[in-house]
């Protein structure tokens, strides 16, 4: 499901002029990181998929709805949306009741209700604590099942806030393939970190906001390797990106197996 | 210096042990790093030098450990508080609430230590240079950014000169720039006389650059400890569920498709792999 | 992001008097606002001594409109009440078998005088007075420096709350919760909406406990304070004078009434 912000320009009621002027087209299944320093912002633009916020100017599209026509409840049946928090959404008392709240609410049938949860539940690895009450998980846990409830949502297009935040390396690995999955099924992924390192690994497209504005936008390769763009965007590139650009590489890669590949044909060259 | 002799620890009701036979030793002075994947018991070891544990937590402690000549088991956990100072991930839950502006904010855990007011006020601003809160000392401490707070939290137990600073995990909610601003903090800390810090980190690529020593935790164990170096670069890493920067992680690809000599020492940091990849 | 206090920062002479200074002002107004007879005596208080306090504090505009925001209300019901119930002797006006009368409007007009000159004098402090040099001022004289701290906090903190709770609401809006429903439905919504509110509060609060415990507050043993209160004899006499004339006032009313 494709993506859609034309002239996008947003003022918070303090006055702060959060977005200015915002084109932004993602296409269907795009997996796309936004990335950009705190208050450039990255959340307020994305918030509009689904309606939490809308435009003072211009418009926002998911698919072919406008997001002013419909509540946010109703844009939920196609964007779900991870925020930083886990704990500003969890209340019920078990892990596989809070799974459910998103799909029982978007009016699924009961079957569906339950695989969606089960399955959600599998893959981030929660589903031997399906009865345990959220809070009694650890913090990390938390955000893998704010996670969970938000896949079992089903939905074409994902927004992730950060998911990567607070998890240990098979954590992050965990979240990574399950993104990477759903990449694969043709899921549209906005992705939001500023973990560059985790962004390389996974996204084909990278988005940089500063100040309100689109600063760069283009694929993964092509902007990591712009530093001294994202160091105005208060950004440290990917380490390999660093090592690459130190070694005098002529390419940019994002994964070890990418760099060995460059790294040897380096090597062949200089020989 | 902190000894701590066969710490083990029970939460309340828990049948593990949280920590399993802990011995280490840490000298006056050096930064050491707590690596380990979630779950491990770090936070658990963080509030074990610091007496949360067992003081606020309760549960079963056995063994020792004994900050200088203090036994933190027996002392009294109001009263370690100058000794040692605690500095969680949440920037927000760490801000008293009590006061108004970044200063007074700062001069809070003084005020409670009893200082005379002289001293409280030397202190509030050699601390406030140190970190660099200058712009913000008149500001109240809600209106700062999470990572602006991080820093006045770490303002805040910094004052109160603790011989023991323990931090756990402090940069895991900040952006790269306020986690830069964190370590190079630690890292103006770490030259000075006398504080130990103990840092519990997921950044790996932070850690190599600035500890003196690395501890891996892994289900309540101490698994590996040693240089960072060393420690940082073994692949035992994987093992434990911990993972290792990317440096060494491209280091050992290369090295498995013989692109460099297997003699060279893995890099940790990007200098060393740079020399490294030559 | 602003706390939500009232206070008005400022270098005036009134926001440097000791906060018990302005404390037992504040009491003094509340004495003459119960014992002063008429309106004519409670409206010419209130501008000659509480006026000119906000002007010299600068305070004035800020005084002036938070009065009129609380007392507005209060004029008009007070008004239509006492001056249709309470008995009069000249009619103003009907409205169907009622009537209002002159004399009970301004029955009216005295008690919502009253109130406003009490309030005005806790008004005059709270603009002029940074909560925690009040705080610091009772916990020098032997306030428990915990109720000290959960007052300061109480203000600090349920700003916070409030946001949190609307990024709550939007949070499960975004998982198809529908906010927007009929009154019976509402109810609800109660559960998922406070529920993460009062959850992780719960859970906060014991990070907070431990933070505060870093900063060594439950630590045995006098604390002192970097903000230092000024204060000087003639201030001390002064309030003493105006305890002394406030309580004199109490007991002068009370026996003008029962001499009757």
């Amino acid at each position: 499901m494709k993506l859609n912000f034309r002239r996008v320009s947003f003022t918070y009621p303090s006055s702060v002029r959060a977005l200015d002027g915002i084109d932004l087209n993602i296409g269907s299944g795009e997996f796309v990181a936004i990335v950009g320093e705190n208050g450039a912002g990255k959340t307020t633009l994305v918030k509009m998929l689904v309606g939490l916020l809308h435009p003072d100017e211009g418009s926002v599209n998911v698919g072919d709805w406008d997001i002013s026509e419909h509540t946010t409840a109703e844009l939920a049946r196609r964007v779900g949306f991870l925020f930083q928090n886990p704990d500003d959404q969890l209340f019920e008392r078990s892990v596989t009741r809070e799974v459910a709240f998103g799909p029982y609410n978007l009016g699924f049938p009961k079957r569906k209700v339950n695989t969606n949860t089960l399955n959600a539940l599998k893959d981030v690895g929660l589903a031997e604590k399906a009865e345990i009450n959220p809070y009694d998980l650890e913090p990390f846990e938390r955000k893998l099942l704010a996670l969970a409830a938000t896949l079992a949502q089903d939905t074409p297009v994902l927004v992730l806030d950060e998911p990567s935040i607070g998890q240990d390396e098979h954590g992050r690995r965990r979240i990574g393939r399950i993104l990477q999955d759903l990449h694969k099924k043709g899921r549209t992924i906005l992705l939001i970190s500023h973990d560059l390192d985790f962004c390389a690994q996974y996204v084909e497209r990278v988005t940089v906001i500063a100040d309100g504005h689109v600063l760069e936008d283009g694929s993964a390769e092509t902007v990591f390797a712009k530093s001294e763009l994202l160091q105005k965007a208060a950004l440290i590139p990917p380490q390999l990106v660093r090592l690459a650009q130190a070694l005098k590489m002529p390419s940019t890669p994002l994964t070890i197996p990418g760099f060995v590949r460059a790294f040897g044909k380096q090597r062949i060259g200089s020989k | 210096m902190i000894q701590i002799k066969g710490l083990t620890y029970f939460y309340p009701g828990q049948e593990r042990p949280a920590l399993q036979d802990i011995d280490l030793q840490i000298p006056s002075g050096q930064f050491c790093g707590v690596v380990g994947p979630n779950g491990a018991g770090k936070s658990t070891f963080c509030y074990a030098l610091t007496g949360f544990v067992p003081h606020f937590f309760r549960g079963a402690l056995q063994g020792e450990v004994k900050l200088g000549q203090i036994s933190i088991a027996d002392a009294n956990l109001g009263k370690l508080a100058g000794e040692v100072g605690l500095v969680f991930q949440n920037p927000f839950n760490q801000i008293s609430g009590a006061r108004f502006t970044v200063r007074e904010e700062i001069a809070f855990g003084l005020e409670n230590l009893g200082l005379p007011r002289k001293i409280i006020e030397r202190r509030v601003d050699e601390t406030i240079d140190l970190i660099g809160l200058g712009e913000l000392a008149e500001r109240s401490p809600f209106a700062l950014s999470g990572g602006q707070q991080q820093r006045v939290a770490i303002a805040s137990v910094l004052a109160m000169q603790p011989k023991l600073l323990v931090l756990d995990e402090p940069t895991s909610q900040l952006d790269p720039q306020s986690t830069q601003d964190v370590f190079r903090i630690l890292d103006k800390l770490a030259g000075r006389v006398g504080t130990t810090v103990v840092l519990v980190e997921q950044k790996l690529e932070w850690l190599a650059a600035f500890a003196d020593r690395v501890i891996v935790l892994s289900h309540g164990h101490v698994s590996l400890d040693g240089q960072p170096q060393k420690i940082l670069s073994d692949e035992k890493m994987e093992k434990f569920g911990i993972g290792q920067t990317q440096y060494s992680l491209a280091a050992a690809a290369a090295k498995k498709k013989k692109l460099v000599p297997k003699s060279r020492d893995f890099p940790i940091t990007l200098k060393q792999a740079i020399e490294f990849f030559k | 992001m602003r706390g939500s206090t009232l206070f008005v920062p400022g270098q005036t002479v009134i926001h440097h008097l000791h906060p018990f200074t302005k404390l037992v002002i504040t009491f003094l107004c509340l004495v003459l606002a119960g014992t002063l007879p008429s309106l004519p005596w409670l409206l010419t208080c209130f501008v000659v001594l509480l006026l000119p306090l906000a002007a010299i504090g600068r305070i004035l505009r800020p005084f002036l409109l938070r009065s009129f925001a609380v007392i507005a209300p209060f004029v008009t019901s007070l008004s239509v009440i006492q001056g249709f119930f309470t008995p009069g002797q000249t009619p103003l006006f009907h409205l169907g078998s009622f009537i209002f009368t002159f004399e009970g409007w301004l029955a009216g007009l005295t008690v919502a005088a009253r109130i406003l000159l009490a309030l005005g004098g806790a008004l005059l402090l709270m603009l002029s007075t940074r909560p925690d040099r009040l705080m610091l001022a009772l916990t020098e004289r032997g306030m428990p420096g915990s109720l000290a701290y959960v007052v300061l906090t109480a203000i600090q903190i349920f700003p916070r709350f409030q946001e949190r709770a609307q990024v709550i609401q939007e949070a499960q809006q975004a998982r198809g919760l529908e906010i927007h429903v009929n009154i019976f439905r509402r109810l609800g919504l109660l559960v998922p909406l406070m529920g993460p509110l009062v959850l992780s509060s719960i859970m906060d609060t014991e990070e907070r406990a431990m933070a505060l415990e870093a900063r060594a507050f439950s630590r045995p043993g006098r604390k002192t304070s970097l903000l230092l209160l000024e204060d000087s004899v003639w201030q001390r006499i002064a309030r003493w004078t105006i305890m002394v004339a406030a309580l004199g006032l109490i007991v002068l009313s009370f026996w003008l009434k029962f001499a009757r």
